[in-house]
């Protein structure tokens, strides 16, 4: 049963191949864009992190974007590999190049501009510049808005704590270079954290210095209890977290992940809406 | 003939061999006696080679520090007090190793010669670490025994250092490794056995050393080394010495004395 | 004199008769060797490309992607699989892994210096390194723990097995609290990277890393039957083993030497795996006794079996993405060692 098959998909792999007919998707914001872009019936597979548009979810998976299998990818196929900055390991991508495998590397960044050019890179190498351009462009100026929207709101800016994780009481905060920050920015709310760099596990000490207004929480999706994802009481409960103002009325905003810090085409509604949470109209 | 000249030793500081010289001849059970702490197993121990110090020690002629671990062990055998075997090997698989060890090519059977001779031939193939503590000790024996399996080997003797070889052994197992080693000194080869027992010594061996306060107090023929005042003085006690026809001088312990 | 008792008999009753054993092994791994060149992802069939005009992408999943890493995967089988029975002869502990002489400590934290300092390094060093500054730096932590550990333990020639046995675990200790701080350091992406590295995988294999492991791995596994005689004579104690005539100072070195040599190439290849080193020896001392002229090679051959075969189901089990192998063997090695564990006991309590 499972013979024929795959006898099937070598055959496929013996094909002539079309110029870049298969393409393979490493990361989430990567997929995004490529469907964005009206090219998802070119993906012939996805990575782990690819979980949007749904529909991509029924691709075979390759895996964990840092941890690819060389026969893994080469069993799907591809004729094109678009994959997001830090997809390895670098020993995969050189067999995989030296198997002839056309790889283009999308760069990450966390500006407006960096997103634009992450459509450009992807379109380019799909061959539809003209409609990345456009997409980039419409993109662009959608977030300009959302942004200008955001940070036009009077009075003081609310400190957000983003929190990635939460085992046993340790939390893990997004600190200064992080893309959370970023995306709290251009929502026009304030990081709570500085002082370090990147997502560190937080003392008791450090959150009640970071008096935050606002908790920002990872949301996997209904029904999510893998680990690190907490009901908004485990946060509310958390002596260090009680004491702050967020604690204190109960402001607890949840995100999905890849939405909120994929900098992918959503960008602008995710602006909007964390934007939205943030600066709550009065009843 | 095994000969050693000065030998002194030091454990902690404290000398426990004071310039002992030593000789033992082939074809003798030569028995080293003395009360604990008198040095006798720190000398067996410069005798074998496994403590270095001050003093020379020669094997044939050969000084021993010039002899590799190899070369010394085609030469002589050397069966410790207690050990432990780390994994299960069998009877047969401890005492081949014993052959391998003493012999440029090993012969058939002599593993199962060796057995025999300490009457464990059935438990040849048992785990060794199931035997009592009798058995293994006899194991041991007998793997020594089957590292210098021929007591003269190219026209030089063998030689046979056992260190109480007879310590966890019942009466009549007692006799039989010291019909072992008694043989094998008949055969030509050389036997050096730090001994307990006097009576046993007395009945066994050509020659004994008695060891006092890292010294040779007496050695010779046992008729001149056990006399009463001699073991009575090393040994802290008074004995009864008595000599019966067959069995030359036996003794029986009658009362401590000299506090 | 009553009847001579039976000697005839070959094994001992409660082993298996050697060559069973070694044909048995060989045969597994034959088995576990064609499958690994014959099964993965892409479902290509290693005869295919004599039999028809296969795509360059095809010949190099064959002879790029499975060739090497069916090799590696022997050889690192082995070689943890050798390690551990030697580490074992050595300490005399049928537990002991080789681990005890910080090998694996060292390992470790050259990894994840490599991983989380790495990017730190200059680019130019970077590109030059590129995907070896992990395997580079895993092997030269690994040697320089053991090093260390041999300098504390060596006293006037003589190297003390007890010493090295606490050695190892204080610098592991200390290897550990380095290693946590690193990953206090450590991004989001490092620690993911050092989990992976953690739980070991042979998908990194290709020629180049091959050619860089394999001459020490070889060299490591072809010193150790030099070790077998000496260390069963150790079996008895060192000093025992000393008047059998066997260099004692130089059996101990030539295997601590030999297993850090095999362990710490075999991790800086395929990360952490555990469980051959104690599984392998533990298993065979069961069938074939505790001999090592006989242990050693087979626990080649059974480690390099065992390995490749894990690697097999570690590809397969969730394809086209690929399972970590320590995963593998900790899901079928602790059940099974478990397993056997309970047997024993049965048979010593009745």
């Amino acid at each position: 049963m499972i013979r024929p098959a795959l006898i099937g998909l070598a055959l496929l792999l013996a094909q002539p191949a079309l110029a870049q007919e298969r393409v393979l998707s490493i990361g989430g914001a990567v997929s995004e864009t490529v469907a964005a872009l009206g090219q998802e019936a070119r993906l012939v597979a996805r990575d782990t992190t690819t979980t949007y548009p749904p529909a991509l979810t029924a691709l075979p998976d390759v895996g964990y974007m840092r941890q690819l299998s060389p026969e893994g990818v080469l069993s799907v196929g591809p004729d094109l590999i678009l994959m997001a900055e830090g997809a390895g390991p670098p020993e995969t991508l050189a067999t995989l190049r030296a198997a002839g495998i056309a790889m283009v590397e999308v760069p990450e960044g966390h500006t407006p501009g960096a997103v634009q050019e992450k459509i450009r890179v992807i379109a380019a190498a799909l061959g539809v510049d003209e409609a990345g351009a456009a997409l980039a462009d419409q993109l662009g100026a959608e977030i300009a808005a959302a942004t200008a929207q955001a940070t036009a709101e009077p009075g003081p800016k609310p400190r957000v704590l983003f929190i990635l994780g939460n085992s046993g009481g340790r939390l893990t905060g997004a600190g200064t270079g992080t893309s959370a920050e970023a995306m709290i920015a251009l929502a026009g709310g304030v990081n709570a954290l500085e002082g370090f760099a990147g997502y560190k596990a937080l003392s008791d000490e450090a959150i009640a210095a970071a008096a935050p207004d606002v908790l920002l929480v990872m949301d996997r999706g209904a029904g999510d209890t893998s680990e690190g994802v907490s009901d908004d009481r485990d946060y509310l409960t958390h002596p260090a977290i009680a004491a702050t103002p967020a604690g204190r009325e109960a402001r607890v905003v949840r995100m999905e992940g890849m939405f909120l810090l994929g900098f992918g085409p959503r960008t602008a509604e995710a602006i909007t809406a964390l934007h939205a949470a943030l600066y709550p109209k009065a009843p | 003939m095994l000969q050693a000249t000065g030998l002194w030793a030091h454990l902690g500081g404290r000398a426990v061999l004071n310039g002992v010289d030593f000789h033992a001849r082939p074809g003798q059970i030569t028995a080293i006696v003395g009360p604990n702490g008198s040095g006798k197993t720190t000398l067996m121990r410069r005798l074998t080679g496994d403590l270095t110090g001050p003093g020379e020690v020669t094997l044939g002629g050969d000084p021993l520090a010039r002899l590799s671990p190899r070369a010394l062990a085609l030469r002589r055998a050397v069966l410790p007090q207690a050990g432990t075997l780390g994994f299960p090997f069998t009877l047969r698989e401890v005492v081949r190793m014993g052959h391998q060890a003493g012999a440029a090519a090993p012969e058939p059977g002599i593993v199962e010669a060796a057995l025999d001779e300490v009457g464990l031939g059935a438990k040849i193939d048992g785990l060794f670490q199931d035997m009592s503590g009798g058995e293994q000790a006899r194991g041991h024996l007998a793997r020594v025994r089957a590292q210098v399996w021929h007591p003269v080997q190219e026209g030089r003797p063998a030689w046979l250092f056992v260190d109480e070889p007879v310590a966890a052994l019942d009466i009549g197992h007692q006799l039989q490794v010291m019909a072992v080693l008694r043989r094998f000194a008949d055969a030509g080869g050389g036997v050096i056995a730090v001994m307990h027992d006097l009576n046993l010594t007395a009945m066994h061996a050509e020659r004994i050393v008695l060891m006092e306060a890292g010294r040779i107090a007496a050695a010779g023929p046992p008729a001149e080394v056990m006399t009463g005042p001699l073991l009575s003085r090393a040994y802290r006690c008074q004995l009864c010495l008595n000599t019966a026809p067959e069995q030359g001088i036996w003794l029986l312990p009658h009362a401590a004395s000299l506090g | 004199m009553t009847a001579v008792p039976l000697r005839a008999a070959a094994a001992p009753p409660h082993r298996l008769p050697v060559a069973v054993v070694a044909i048995g092994l060989a045969l597994l791994l034959a088995v576990a060797a064609l499958a690994s060149l014959s099964l993965g992802a892409s479902g290509l069939l290693p005869w295919e490309v004599i039999l028809r005009d296969t795509t360059p992408a095809e010949r190099a999943i064959l002879f790029d992607i499975r060739l090497p890493r069916l090799i590696l995967g022997v050889l690192v089988g082995a070689a943890l699989a050798v390690s551990g029975a030697l580490m074992q002869g050595l300490f005399r502990n049928p537990l002991a892994d080789p681990g005890l002489v910080g090998v694996g400590a060292g390992a470790g934290l050259g990894a994840v210096i490599a991983i989380v300092l790495g990017g730190l390094l200059p680019v130019t060093n970077r590109a030059m390194l590129g995907a070896y500054l992990v395997p580079v730096f895993a092997f030269a932590g690994g040697w320089a723990a053991v090093l260390i550990l041999y300098r504390v333990a060596s006293l006037r020639g003589q190297t003390s097995i007890a010493t090295m046995l606490l050695a190892g675990i204080v610098l592991g200790a200390l290897a550990g609290a380095v290693t946590g701080i690193l990953i206090f350091v450590a991004d989001d992406n490092q620690l993911r990277d050092l989990t992976f590295w953690g739980l070991g995988s042979l998908a990194g294999a290709n020629w180049t890393k091959l050619a860089a492991a394999a001459p020490i791995l070889i060299a490591g596994l072809a010193a150790a039957p030099f070790l077998a005689r000496g260390l069963d004579a150790m079996a008895l104690g060192e000093g025992v083993a000393q008047h059998m005539g066997v260099p004692v100072e130089t059996v101990k070195r030539g295997a601590i030497l030999s297993v850090a040599a095999m362990t710490g190439a075999a991790v800086a290849v395929s990360g952490g795996i555990g469980f051959l080193g104690i599984v392998v020896p533990h298993i065979l001392r069961l069938a074939v006794g505790p001999g090592h002229r006989l242990l050693l090679p087979l626990a080649a051959l059974f480690g390099a079996a065992l390995l490749v075969a894990a690697d097999t189901v570690a590809r397969l089990a969730v394809a086209p993405a690929e399972l970590p192998i320590g995963i593998i063997m900790a899901l079928i090695g602790a059940p099974v060692f478990l397993w056997i564990l309970l047997a024993r006991r049965a048979v010593l309590e009745v």
